[in-house]
Order: structure tokens, then C-alpha cells, then sequence
């Protein structure tokens, strides 16, 4: 008989399914790993639209869709404690032991983690994004951090260089944090079975089209290759404000033959559109962790990409091509692949990404951390609070005052309507058979 | 097993800053290699300041809040009648031909003919404009009470100091450091409102006139001729802020000593107090810069 399951693990973000995106997919993927594991996993979200209440997802992942409204880029509205009843409900009916929280800009994640740290639990944030330090939204942004994790048992980063980041921004022990990479979907991503001819080189750029990610890049260097090179035609698919000045681009230069630009390529059709090139060229200024390049090699792409953030540890040095985020660079970049992509032979990259990347060891790595958060030691209210009271002059006081309410509230929680009164919900195991990769129609739900 | 001295019977691999191929073995995934932080750069930009040359560049605010008070003065003067309309037309008359005249002298090329010309016209215009549109501004304020207008006179001097831009001119002239940026046009606009207001409480159209003239001309060239001074020769500009403090420090005094003592303390306050404060702080400043910095890009975007 199915014995009960070994750790059962809350994943908390603002940002899951229908929405798409990097943070998305991690949870998506890593919990489907741990369910198939053999642990439960439930992921809380704030509700999208219609689509509010209680949602189970391929393999029994159940999702609650709570309640709460976005306000500005899918994070919820900040109220501190207003989180509070809901997150002790769930946290008492599916029985939880381990909290995890992604991404720093979620507040959602911020508000469940202290509600969680409150009630005793133990908790384990992810952060999946490189932040500053100069400007104002970063600067608060940091000292949200160190408010969250104050007092936090484990933490994980998707890049070393991620993990020096959170820990300047954060002031943790690094000892304290874990690296554990994003993956990629290899049974999705597999590379065509015919490979486009090498007549006509195909560059192809998948990506928002917004300052962040370069697009101010690819209008200076489309044209000078599409100058050196006659047989390169670039493939464009995304959208996003800097769309006008590219299309500027191809009419100056009269590249409307020579540049496709795709439109906003929706995620299930982003194989497709990878499959028909040779090359992919990422351009973007900061990248803790570049999926997409995971998804380009894994379809036997070359890739071109920027020396910004995490990138250099991404991929071994054969598959890539790194470049400085300047025009000139990016463009002998191209050159260089352009000359050895006869040497690549995309079956036998597609295999080796099989074995260097793969859900399933990012899950089994996740679990270690969660066996060092759960062995971590329960601490009191007492001792919590001189945690928070090293933040700062000001902020460390200001933080204890948050927490001291936030155990009154508990408190007072717990006498309005006992602990006893949450009625814990059964643990549902669907089958699935083991090996399978994880379908694309799986993640596609009509609401 | 046999051990050997170090304790390991085989040698681990050594750890590579890599994010592929899972975990590496022998290291636990939280393990910090004596590499970690390397790359780090600590206050890159800073620039180290000297006290005596911070003082030196603060004289140019203390300089521009003599100014902004020598133009109440006159208000105040005129105000209470013991400046008449003549001897203010006298004053923007000469104002103006010094204002030119300092232009000229401190020009570093040559002022083309066509260029004065073009300078004359578009004063000329500026002032006639000014005389058609004096009625208006007599009766502007009349059904507003007195103490309304002095009210917001005040808090838009205020904002009009707060936010002026202190280390460049104001109006976009040849050879000038940068263009106007928002809180530049903000405090410029403020500045010319306050006048406004006060010129509306005045007796005669000539006299409103001459004090819109004389405002005018103040908070729209002073900073452009104090730039043109400073650039032309370091010196002058310290000797001409002295004289303005004096000036203006002697006109305070006589018409009331708790002011005289408040202007004090500011201009003691801006050229000695602060730039001590701001020496003092340099030492907590932490620049944090590394691999993990947004890239900037080496060229400008053009629309």
C-alpha cells in the first residue's frame, strides 16, 4: 500500500500557471518531480482572474488559487497580515512540514514565509533573480529580503553567481545557501529530426522584447551581420515595447526578407520555432539563469549569448558562445559561430543535455535541503526576535514590532477557532507511471 | 581503507564554478570555494572629496540664495513704496546692460554681429510683450486677500530654491552643461509665478512692469550670467559672491536684525556646516559592484 508521504512541502509564489515564465515552470516542474518522488506538494497562488478556489493540476498537484487580487506586475497586494488566516488554513489542512517561497519580488511568498516562521514551520526560500543595490526599488527591495530572510532555515539560488548576490543583498551565511540550478524540459525540447540545411544560416532570438533582456543590442547587430554575412537570416519571436524599434530597423536597412519577426510565440509553440534555426542568439543585460538558452541547446542549437550574470555557468564551453553586451563583440561572437557550426551535430547535444540537466536531479537536490531545514532546530519567539534586531538601527526594531503583532494575531487566531476545528483534508494519490516524460497538453488547461 | 594524511582516500575533484552536470561530487551543494566573492569591487566610483574644494563649490548656492534675497529685498522695498517706479526702471535698465556686458567680456569666442542682434530682438520682444501684458497682471489677484498671496509667494520661493539646479544654468546656452531636466523647469516655473503674484498686489501698471521686469530678468539670466563668471575665471566668481553677500548681508540688516541673523546662520550653515557633514559621511559609503550588475550599454539609444 502507498505509505504516507515523506515530506509534505507548500510551494508559495505569486507567479505559477496561467501565467508563463521562469519562476512559473521551476515550481510547475519541481513539484510534479517531488510528487513523483513520493511526497505532497501543494503550491498557493493568488487568483488569476476567474480562476480562484481550489485547482488540481497532472499528478495530483493541487493548487490553491487564493482570493487576492494583483496589483502591479502579478503581486498581490501587500497587507502584512492579511494573509495571515488563510496561510494558517491551509498550512493546518493539508497538514504541511516545509514551506518554500519563490522569487524576491513576490509578496505573497514574503507574507507566507513570516506567517509560516510565526506558526513554526520550517521555511525555505528560492530566489530566482539578480538585483542591484543603488537604486531606490532595489534598496527596498533588499531590506524586504533581509526581513525575510532574517530567520529563515534554508536558502537556494538558481547560479553561484545569484548565491553572491542574495547573500550581499540578504546578509546571510552562505553556508546557509544552496545552489541548485533550473533544468530543462529535455522530452519536450528534442531537436528536429531532419536538421534545416546549412545553405541559409538561421539565427534565431527568443525573448521579450524590453531594455532588460537587449533588445537595443539586437538592433545594432542584426544589421551589421546581415551586412558581412548573405547567407544569415534572423528569426525574431516575442513582443514587447522595443517591437517599434526593430521593425525601424528592418525598414532602414530593407531586411523585411532577411528578418521574420514572429510576434509573441506562445510557450508550446516555442520548440517549433527553435527547431528551424542554428543558431540562437541571446542578448539580454542581466540573467541570473538563462532558461532559454537550456531550451536552444537541448534542440541542438549553438548558442550566442551575453557575459551578464549566470550565464557563463550555464553551459559548457563547446555549446556556447559568450560575448561582452557590446555590438561589436556580439557581432565577431556570431562570426565565431558561424565557423564552427559545422562541428556541431544537434543529436549529440540534445543527449548531453539529457545528462547534464534534468528536473528530476533538481528535485532530489531540493530534498536534501529540505531534510537540513527540517533538522534545523525549533526556535523560540525570544530568540527570533534578536535575529531581526540585527537588521539595522531602525529597521531591526520595526521588524520585531511586525512579528510581535504577527504572534498576537496567531494568538488570537488560535482562540476564535482552534487548531482543532481546521478540518484536515485527505491526502489524494492519483497514479502515474513512472518514466514518462511530462506532456505539453499536461500543462495546458482550459478553464 | 587506507587512508592517507589528508584524510580522503580518493582526492576529490576540484569544485568548478559551474551550474551543469548536477551535483559535483565530493561537495555538498551550499559548499563557498575560497573563490567566492572574488569578483567583487568595492567603491569603484566613488569620488574621494577635499573639504576646502567642497566649500569653494558651495559658494555658488550660498551665491544664488543672495541673489533670491537681494530680489525680495527689492519687493519688499517696493512694496512698501520707498522704491519708486523710476529708479526700478533705472535699475533693470542697468541690470540688463551689465548683465550683456559680462556676456561680451567673459565670452571665450568671438559674439557675431547677427548673434547680438538676434540677442537685442529677442529682448525687445520679451520686453514689450511684458508692458502689453502688465494690465492683466495688475488686477490678476485682486479678489484673493493679502495673506494668501505672501503664503504662497513664500512656498513657492521655497520650491522654487529646493529644486533649482544649482550646478548648471538653467536656460540652454551656448557652451552650457546640460539641458534643463524636469525639477529645473519646475523650480524655474515657480520662481516666475512668485513674481507674478507679487507684482499683482502693486499700486501703478509701471510699477508692475518694472517689478515683473526686474524678476524676470533675475531668475531667468542671473544663472546663466553667474555660469558664464564662474567658467570665465574662478576667482572672479569667489570675489563677485563675496561682494553679493555683503551687499546683501548690509540690505538685510538694515531693514530687520532677526532676519539679518537667520540669512546668517543659512550662509554659515550652506558654506561651512554642511560640507564638514558631507566629508564626515563619505567614510559609511559601501558601492557593492560585481558580475551580477545589469550590463550598461556603450552607446546612446537614439528613437
Amino acid at each position: 500500500m502507498a505509505e504516507p508521504p515523506k515530506l509534505r512541502v507548500l510551494m508559495v509564489s505569486d507567479f505559477f500557471f496561467p501565467n508563463f515564465g521562469g519562476v512559473e515552470n521551476h515550481i510547475y516542474y519541481l513539484s510534479q518531480c517531488l510528487l513523483k518522488l513520493g511526497h505532497k506538494v501543494v503550491v498557493m497562488t493568488h487568483a488569476y482572474g476567474n480562476r480562484s478556489g481550489v485547482r488540481y493540476m497532472t499528478g495530483g498537484l493541487k493548487v490553491y488559487y487564493v482570493p487576492w487580487r494583483p496589483f502591479v506586475m502579478q503581486t498581490t497586494f501587500p497587507t502584512v497580515y492579511g494573509t495571515l488566516p488563510i496561510v494558517r488554513t491551509i498550512l493546518r489542512r493539508e497538514k504541511i512540514t516545509v514551506v518554500h517561497g519563490h522569487q524576491a519580488f513576490s509578496t505573497l511568498c514574503h507574507e507566507a514565509l513570516m506567517h509560516a516562521r510565526t506558526m513554526g514551520y520550517k521555511v525555505v526560500f528560492t530566489d530566482h533573480s539578480l538585483y542591484g543595490f543603488a537604486d531606490v526599488g532595489s534598496i527596498h527591495m533588499n531590506k524586504v529580503l533581509q526581513f525575510s530572510l532574517a530567520d529563515i532555515d534554508q536558502a537556494i539560488c538558481v547560479s553561484h553567481t545569484s548565491k553572491e548576490n542574495t547573500v550581499l543583498r540578504s546578509g546571510l551565511s552562505p553556508a546557509k545557501v544552496f545552489m541548485i540550478p533550473n533544468a530543462v524540459d529535455t522530452a519536450m525540447f528534442k531537436p528536429a529530426s531532419v536538421r534545416p540545411s546549412t545553405d541559409i544560416i538561421t539565427i534565431v532570438v527568443i525573448s521579450r522584447l524590453v531594455y532588460r533582456k537587449g533588445a537595443d543590442l539586437l538592433v545594432e547587430v542584426i544589421p551589421e551581420v546581415c551586412r558581412l554575412y548573405a547567407n544569415v537570416r534572423f528569426v525574431v519571436g516575442g513582443d514587447g515595447p522595443k517591437h517599434v524599434r526593430l521593425e525601424e530597423m528592418r525598414e532602414k536597412h530593407s531586411l523585411q526578407d532577411r528578418v521574420e519577426m514572429l510576434g509573441a510565440v506562445p510557450h508550446s509553440r516555442v520548440r517549433s520555432v527553435l527547431v528551424t534555426g542554428h543558431i540562437f542568439l541571446n542578448s539580454s543585460l542581466t540573467e541570473a539563469f538563462c532558461i532559454a538558452i537550456l531550451e536552444a541547446a537541448s534542440c541542438g542549437l549553438l548558442t550566442v549569448s551575453t557575459r551578464v550574470g549566470g550565464v557563463p555557468e550555464v553551459l559548457p564551453d563547446d555549446m556556447v558562445v559568450l560575448a561582452e553586451p557590446d555590438p561589436d563583440d556580439m557581432v565577431r561572437a556570431i562570426e565565431k559561430a558561424i565557423s564552427i557550426l559545422p562541428s556541431i551535430n544537434p543529436e549529440e547535444m540534445h543527449n548531453r543535455m539529457k545528462k547534464l540537466y534534468s528536473w528530476q536531479d533538481v528535485a532530489k537536490r531540493t530534498e536534501i535541503v529540505y531534510d537540513r531545514a527540517l533538522k534545523c532546530s525549533n526556535r523560540s519567539l525570544l530568540e527570533r526576535l534578536s535575529r531581526f534586531l540585527s537588521c539595522g538601527a531602525w529597521a531591526g526594531k520595526l521588524f520585531c514590532m511586525v512579528m510581535i503583532l504577527d504572534y498576537l494575531l496567531w494568538q488570537l487566531l488560535q482562540l476564535l477557532q482552534p487548531d482543532e476545528d481546521i478540518e484536515e483534508a485527505p491526502d489524494i494519490r492519483l497514479g502515474y507511471h513512472r518514466g514518462e516524460g511530462l506532456k505539453e497538453e499536461d500543462k495546458v488547461r482550459n478553464v | 581503507m587506507e587512508k592517507n594524511l589528508a584524510g580522503d582516500s580518493i582526492p576529490r575533484p576540484k569544485w568548478r564554478k559551474v551550474a551543469y552536470g548536477g551535483m559535483q561530487i565530493g561537495y555538498d551543494d551550499n559548499y563557498t570555494d575560497e573563490s567566492f566573492l572574488e569578483e567583487m569591487v568595492m567603491n569603484a566610483n566613488v569620488v574621494r572629496r577635499d573639504l576646502l574644494k567642497v566649500m569653494k563649490d558651495s559658494v555658488s548656492i550660498s551665491q544664488y540664495l543672495c541673489i533670491v534675497a537681494l530680489v525680495v529685498l527689492v519687493w519688499v522695498h517696493t512694496l512698501e513704496s520707498s522704491l519708486d517706479e523710476n529708479s526700478l526702471l533705472l535699475l533693470d535698465l542697468s541690470l540688463l546692460a551689465s548683465g550683456f556686458l559680462i556676456l561680451l567680456l567673459t565670452e571665450e569666442k568671438m559674439l557675431s554681429l547677427s548673434l547680438l542682434l538676434r540677442y537685442l530682438l529677442n529682448i525687445s520682444f520679451f520686453t514689450t510683450g511684458l508692458y502689453i501684458l502688465a494690465p492683466i497682471y495688475q488686477t490678476l489677484t485682486r479678489s484673493i486677500s493679502s495673506d494668501s498671496i505672501w503664503a504662497v509667494t513664500v512656498s513657492l520661493l521655497l520650491l522654487h530654491l529646493f529644486l533649482h539646479d544649482y550646478s548648471g544654468s538653467t536656460i540652454r546656452a551656448p557652451g552650457a552643461l546640460k539641458t534643463p531636466n524636469l525639477t529645473s523647469c519646475i523650480s524655474v516655473n515657480a520662481s516666475i509665478v512668485a513674481s507674478v503674484f507679487v507684482a499683482s498686489r502693486l499700486p501703478s501698471r509701471l510699477h508692475v512692469f518694472a517689478v515683473m521686469l526686474f524678476s524676470l530678468q533675475v531668475f531667468l539670466f542671473a544663472p546663466l550670467v553667474t555660469y558664464c563668471i564662474k567658467k570665465f575665471n574662478f576667482g572672479l566668481h569667489l570675489l563677485f559672491s563675496f561682494g553679493l553677500m555683503g551687499l546683501t548681508l548690509y540690505s538685510i540688516y538694515a531693514l530687520h536684525r532677526l532676519f539679518f541673523l537667520v540669512f546668517l546662520l543659512l550662509v554659515l550653515l550652506v558654506n561651512v556646516v554642511c560640507p564638514y557633514w558631507l566629508i564626515r559621511m563619505q567614510e559609511y559609503k559601501f558601492e557593492i559592484n560585481g558580475p551580477w550588475d545589469e550590463a550598461k550599454l556603450c552607446f546612446d539609444i537614439t528613437d
